[in-house]
């Protein structure tokens, strides 16, 4: 159904009218481009890459995040609201784990003696982020799954309140500060004076690369990677092939969450701060780079991340913060009308 | 199937029920205090009058607005009842999710209007809140006393300003005072500190795009660069939806700045500026009252020190004569959370309308006075003494003299410190 609309509406827009809009299009994103190039020029190539930096690694959480929205929507074709909570749950659960795992800021545990600890509540947080996400998948989801489309929506919406809930009740409404345990040392460009490429920022890209890697090896080589995308394909042939639905889609839900909760740790990290809400905001960007990347799309969605983590940085630097939320959803508006399919292509099943 | 629905609307029900009784909880009546503010001895009592606050005084901003709030109930409960008439406190929460909200503001002035008894009414806290209030209260009309705004335009006229001050007085009268210096002198005042005792000039500014943060930001600008200062650069962030600060302070860094000035509070994300500046930008952050709490120190993490804010009102502890008062305040109130930075000022904006409504009530002849005659009583204030200042107000509602002190933060673990402080007349 979706494709279908998609593919008339790319047919229509080969019209003249298309051709209008393609070349309104190009001259919006030409402005841009311009105005930002004058301002690159001014401020010199160091802070540039100081932003760039910033924006991979803003872009790497947003991938992580925009992955879990992809991979259910492939699935199920449904927009699991409640996503952005989970991720805001990983940093509150990582955040709880710390102290537990000697952890706090200027504490005696630094250096290379803060890499298993913080593996390990990497991999906890992970995993209670995933069990919850497959928690919801069963009790909130599965019982809909052959009620009509927005049922299943709504209950997402639900759940998401239910978790923020949860959240404020467990930790309160407060911005919450979240050990700053990362070595602060960075490589330095241009001088003392000049821009660093922070030890962090470092950290949380190789993160989310490592996570991303495994997650398109874990599809594309395994059985029940495989499983995963013949069910997206076509969910009644995959069955008549013997294989488990149930589990297939339980599975989806919680690799979704790993990821999820691994950015709610490293956004903490990162940031230094977290409150019961974020995964609004959040979500909704990140729904915005799976949107971007071709929703249903894996890779799609690791570059729309990185993209939209991108722009993000070069609004905040170069022009003002105000503006970033604006540019950020006039690009999902020019999106679903210049390519509802995304940049990389929706991958939907064809009915 | 019945029966499940029959389940599923005692359900929706009982959630309903518990969300009324959260919504409501600003609402509910008197809190009671240590000290019996709301004790009354009706028996021989031949009026009452109700104190009203309006504060934020859960979530976010309770940090702040409880503390506030506890120097308004002490103050009442001194003065229990005045040629017969009682008065007592009756405290409102302006939050809504945790921060402080214009709408919800507004409502709660409704709802006191709509009890003949509240006469007048301690608050608001934050100047947007204040903004809300001000033209629903002049139509009662009720007398507003504020211990923390700040924002100027709330009683002077500028050509910046959006509203006038006249267009928040439907009445054409005014209703609205506070003791506060105005940001006219808040964020001028950073300024001359850091040029003249920091001994630094270029400065990069940012702000959280409120009423009051933009406003003592822009004031900050105007004085700094007048006075041979340089503004390196300059953001108003959207604080709900900003959290990564880091190219803000690093185009800072770039700039060669040797101080930050945040035209925020530390419930719109002031401090977590300060935690991100670790590693990155290590140079004095320095702020206005907003960012002159608990919450602040904590979102700094373990980059605390150089801290600096200004405090749109005196320290009681430099003033002698309120030491009773400071202890007695301490004894019924013991926990170190209970005291905050505008304690005082709240209990002196508690003390100069009992103090008002006690002449309007000898003006009506020992009964119970009316609203505009509690106005009048406040706007007739003059020289009255209270713990951090001596008062009365100008035609606007502002007080003819205030006093700014500084505060930075000192130790490990830090806590804010009192520095020194200095007088002036409107």
């Amino acid at each position: 159904m979706v494709s279908s609309v998609a593919n008339a509406r790319t047919r229509l827009l080969a019209g003249s009218r298309g051709k209008l809009l393609n070349a309104t299009l190009f001259l919006i994103i030409a402005i841009a481009v311009i105005i930002l190039a004058t301002k690159v020029a001014t401020l010199g190539p160091a802070y540039f890459v100081q932003i760039l930096v910033y924006g991979l690694a803003n872009g790497s959480i947003f991938a992580l995040i925009a992955l879990g929205y992809t991979m259910v929507y492939g699935i199920v074709e449904l927009i699991n609201f409640a996503h952005g909570d989970v991720f805001t749950l990983g940093g509150f659960i990582s955040l709880w784990l710390l102290p537990t795992f000697g952890v706090t800021e200027g504490g005696s545990v630094s250096g290379a003696g803060l890499i298993l600890p913080l593996l390990a509540i990497l991999v906890i947080s992970m995993v209670a982020c995933a069990v919850v996400n497959v928690t919801i998948e069963r009790v909130a989801y599965r019982p809909l799954r052959h009620a009509p489309r927005l049922t299943p929506l709504i209950t997402a919406v639900g759940m998401s309140f239910v978790l923020e809930g949860v959240m404020y009740l467990w930790r309160g409404p407060f911005n919450l500060h979240y050990p700053n345990v990362l070595p602060t040392a960075g490589i330095e460009l241009g001088g003392a004076n000049g821009p660093a490429i922070g030890f962090k920022d470092l950290a949380v890209i190789a993160i989310a690369i490592v996570l991303m890697v495994a997650l398109s090896l874990f599809v594309e080589r395994t059985k029940l990677g495989k499983a995963m995308r013949a069910t997206a394909q076509d969910r009644d042939a995959a069955q008549l092939m013997g294989i488990d639905i149930n589990r297939t889609i339980a599975a989806t839900f919680f690799i979704g969450a790993l990821l999820a909760g691994a950015g709610g740790m490293i956004f903490g990290l990162y940031y230094n701060t977290i409150t019961f809400d974020q995964g609004f905001t959040a979500g909704l960007v990140a729904f915005t780079a799976a949107v971007f990347g071709g929703i249903g799309n894996i890779q799609g969605a690791a570059l729309g991340g990185l993209v939209i983590g991108m722009i993000q940085s070069l609004s905040d630097g170069y022009f003002d913060t105000a503006w970033t939320q604006v540019l950020i959803f006039a690009i999902l508006v020019l999106v679903l009308v210049f390519r509802p399919t995304g940049i990389l292509g929706m991958r939907v099943p064809e009915k | 199937m019945q029966k499940r629905w029959l389940s599923m609307t005692a359900v929706l029900t009982a959630i309903a029920l518990v969300a009324a009784a959260c919504g409501g909880g600003g609402t509910s009546g008197t809190t009671s205090t240590p000290s019996g503010a709301a004790a009354t001895t009706a028996a021989t009592a031949v009026g009452e009058v109700i104190i009203a606050s309006d504060l934020p005084t859960s979530g976010a901003d309770a940090s702040s607005g409880l503390p506030t709030q506890n120097g308004a109930a002490f103050a009442i409960a001194q003065t229990k009842s005045y040629k017969g008439i009682t008065i007592t406190f009756k405290p409102f929460d302006d939050t809504v999710n945790g921060v402080h909200d214009p709408q919800k503001g507004a409502q709660n002035v409704q709802q006191m209007l709509s009890d003949p008894k509240v006469i007048a009414m301690v608050g608001p806290f934050n100047s947007n809140v204040a903004r809300a209030e001000i033209p629903i209260a002049n139509q009662g009309p009720l007398a507003m006393m504020s211990p923390a705004n700040t924002n100027e335009c709330l009683t002077q006229t500028f050509p910046y300003c959006d509203p006038q001050p006249a267009a928040l007085r439907p009445t054409g009268k005014n209703n609205y005072f506070r003791i506060a210096a105005p940001d006219t002198v808040q964020g001028p005042a950073m300024a001359d500190y850091i040029i003249k005792t920091l001994k630094l000039t270029k400065v990069a500014v940012f702000s959280d795009n409120e009423t009051f943060g933009k406003g003592v930001a822009d004031n900050f600008v105007k004085r700094l660069t007048a006075t041979g200062g340089v503004l390196t650069n300059r953001s108003d962030f959207d604080w709900k939806t900003t959290n990564d600060f880091k190219p803000f302070i690093n185009a800072a860094k770039a700039a060669g700045a040797q101080a930050i000035y945040a035209g925020a509070t530390s419930a719109t994300k002031a401090c977590i500026v300060r935690s991100q500046m670790q590693g990155i930008l290590d140079v004095p952050f320095t702020g206005p009252d907003g960012i002159g709490d608990d919450q602040c120190l904590k979102d700094s993490g373990s980059n605390t020190a150089n801290m600096y804010f200004t405090n749109a009102a005196g320290d009681a502890a430099q003033n002698p004569d309120a030491a009773s008062i400071v202890a007695a305040f301490k004894q019924a109130y013991p926990k170190a959370s209970d005291l905050g930075a505008y304690t005082f000022p709240a209990y002196d904006c508690a003390f100069i309308l009992v103090d008002a409504i006690k002449r309007a009530i000898d003006a009506a002849g020992g009964k119970v006075p009316t609203r505009q005659q509690v106005i009048d009583a406040v706007q007739a204030t003059s020289g009255l003494k209270g713990t951090v200042g001596t008062y009365a107000f100008d035609a606007n509602g502002d007080p003819k003299s205030a006093t700014m002190a500084f505060w930075a933060s000192k130790g490990t673990p830090a806590v804010w410190t009192f520095q020194s402080q200095f007088s002036v007349g409107q």
